[in-house]
């Protein structure tokens, strides 16, 4: 029988983020100081090291040492990150948009795909905006009906782990810790880069562009 | 004048429970549609003071004490009125309390409880919209102001309920029990109503204020970091609009790599079998059953066996050209209604030179006989020409039909 332990080794080796939803026993279990050194040690000697993001809500395995090999594989990571982001960001905002709640997508959020299908299709501009996202590299989509860019979509984010689907039966999609991971790469390369993004958004909305 | 008072009320209350739709309809809808309801009763509820017109020229509306009725008992969440004048509430506490006193040191017994009995109603009232003003608050709090839609609203709406927690925290400051106590003196009612009861619903209205306090501030927090996130996401498109060729430095080619950035690359590989280890003996057994079993001996190669090329071709189409014997028929069949005589189908085969065969002909004549609508089909007469078959007997062979008509 494997431990509680061995279990999370096991995850964060396999390159999962461990989160409340995606898993909440190991979530608990790393939110102990004691566990997260015990954890940190074990991967240690993979030159590994146990870090955590978005104030302690996701925790993945990270390099200890970085040598050549390392930094090239965290440099081919981050340019399919920094790829990733427009069409998660503009996917982020439709599903926002559509709630009609105002409220953003983070962890915990619940996304029914058959209402937003709904919503989706009885607007035509969503429609396009949907269109655009499925037709990103990220998600390749070539259908040109509703149902099957959105599936993919689903699909494909599940498979990164931004989404889960707790009952396979029910089209219920929760929004796992990495989309919070998401924001605080949007907030790390707006911080470094010096973009200040959310005045740009704050002035746009003041000048009554269309957003 | 109590006899009036009483009946003066029930008639009020009586008007109320008559006009029970319009008034809940006009407390939904905030003013009165005078179309809908027949003036005579506008203008008693007028009289009544049950609606009133604020403004010369505009709609009718509600009273604010009817409101407040309604409000209070079907616990709405649209109230969100909070009543904080406590101060003069306490001052007139005080001077009730003072008459009181006044009364019984003089004796004048019937007074003192007429004042009593104000005092009391007084301390109750103060107790009761101490009681809903929370109530009111909490209820705006637990549905995270879902009565407006956007976030900016929403964080209005708070800090709108903010200003009014503290402003309440303020007032209920203005308690001064030492003072309330010295009123009271040493009479056990006044000190029951002065003291105890508004100490108690102080504390818990202060209570429960505070805990609505540092609620309404995290639920700012969490609207506040709403927003943040949703123009973190808009300045982004925002900006991948105005520079559409914008990609972020890879930060993992500097001498120092952000931890966010740091993502070990995935290690774990599925294990293999180990075959020696006894106690996965059983398992792997289940495994191995599962597997399907294929015998496939090779055989030689079979020249005969080996694929062909096979021509496909369209094949020669068989056409039965039926519509031509039934146009014969037809016209058979019309010939002996324009004559009107009995004609055998041989005898038109012939007299038309008809290439069909006698037997085909005879057997679709007999088939077009069969197949007229059962009114069309009274209208002649069919007659086989039977012979008996020379070898077999009891079977007949027909030579000819006769048609005509009945």
């Amino acid at each position: 029988m494997i431990s509680e332990q061995g279990r999370i080794l096991e995850r964060l080796l396999s390159g999962d983020f461990i989160c409340e939803i995606s898993d909440e026993d190991g979530w608990r279990y790393l939110k102990q100081s004691a566990n997260f050194d015990a954890v940190d040690q074990y991967l240690a000697t993979l030159n590994r090291s146990l870090s955590s993001a978005a104030d302690g809500q996701v925790f993945f395995a990270a390099y200890r040492t970085l040598g050549d090999g390392e930094r090239k594989v965290l440099s081919s990571q981050f340019q399919e990150i920094a790829a990733g982001l427009l069409p998660l960001v503009e996917w982020l905002l439709l599903v926002q948009q559509s709630s009609g709640s105002d409220v953003p997508v983070t962890q915990g959020s619940t996304i029914r795909s058959n209402e937003l299908q709904s919503t989706i299709e009885d607007t035509p501009a969503y429609k396009e905006q949907l269109a655009k996202i499925a037709r990103y590299r990220l998600f390749n989509s070539n259908s040109v009906e509703v149902v099957g860019q959105l599936n993919l979509v689903f699909k494909r984010l599940t498979e990164l782990g931004y989404l889960m689907k707790p009952n396979p039966d029910k089209q219920i999609y929760i929004a796992t810790g990495k989309i919070d991971y998401l924001y605080e790469v949007l907030r790390f390369i707006d911080e470094t880069e010096a973009l200040s993004l959310a005045e740009q958004a704050e002035s746009a909305i003041a000048q009554g562009s269309l957003l | 004048m109590n006899q009036n008072l009483h009946q003066a009320g029930v008639k009020l209350l009586n008007a109320l429970s008559r006009n029970a739709d319009l008034i809940m309809q006009v407390y939904l809808s905030g003013t009165l549609h005078e179309g809908d309801a027949s003036p005579g009763v506008v203008d008693n509820l007028k009289k009544l003071g049950i609606l009133w017109r604020p403004e010369a020229g505009g709609p009718l509306r509600l009273k604010k004490a009817i409101r407040n009725l309604l409000e209070g008992s079907l616990q709405d969440e649209r109230n969100r009125q909070i009543d904080t004048n406590i101060g003069s509430a306490l001052a007139s506490l005080k001077t009730l309390a003072q008459h009181y006193k006044e009364a019984l040191a003089h004796h004048r017994y019937a007074e003192a409880q007429a004042h009593m009995n104000d005092l009391s109603e007084h301390v109750y009232a103060l107790t009761e919209s101490l009681g809903n003003n929370v109530r009111a608050l909490f209820s705006r709090i637990n549905n995270e102001f879902g009565y407006v839609a956007s976030i900016d609203a929403k964080i209005r709406e708070n800090e709108l309920a903010q200003s009014q927690v503290s402003e309440l925290l303020s007032q209920l400051e203005m308690f001064r029990f030492d003072e309330l106590s010295e009123v009271a003196g040493s009479i056990r009612e006044l000190r029951h109503l002065l003291v105890v009861a508004l100490q108690q619903s102080f504390s818990r209205c202060t209570q429960e204020l505070s805990i609505a306090q540092s609620r309404l501030l995290e639920l700012l927090g969490r609207f506040r970091e709403f927003r943040g996130k949703t123009r973190l996401l808009k300045g982004f498109l925002l900006h991948m609009e105005q520079q559409p060729d914008f990609a972020p430095a890879n930060y993992a080619n500097h001498s120092q790599v952000p931890a966010l950035f740091n993502l070990a690359k995935p290690l774990l590989q599925p294990a293999a079998v180990d075959v020696n280890r006894v106690d996965h003996e059983q398992d792997l057994l289940l495994l191995v059953g599962r597997i399907k079993a294929l015998h496939r001996s090779d055989k030689p190669l079979d020249e005969q066996r080996a694929a062909q090329a096979i021509d496909v071709e369209s094949q020669g189409q068989v056409e039965l050209d039926d519509k031509a014997i039934h146009q014969a028929v037809e016209a058979y069949f019309c010939e002996v209604i324009d004559t009107g005589k009995r004609l055998t189908a041989l005898q038109y085969l012939n007299s038309q030179e008809l290439d069909f065969d006698p037997e085909v002909w005879i057997y679709q004549v007999i088939g077009g006989y069969q197949g007229l609508a059962e009114e069309d089909r009274k209208f002649f007469a069919l007659e086989p020409e039977v012979e008996d078959h020379p070898i077999f007997t009891g079977n007949k062979i027909v030579r000819d039909i006769e048609l005509g008509l009945r």
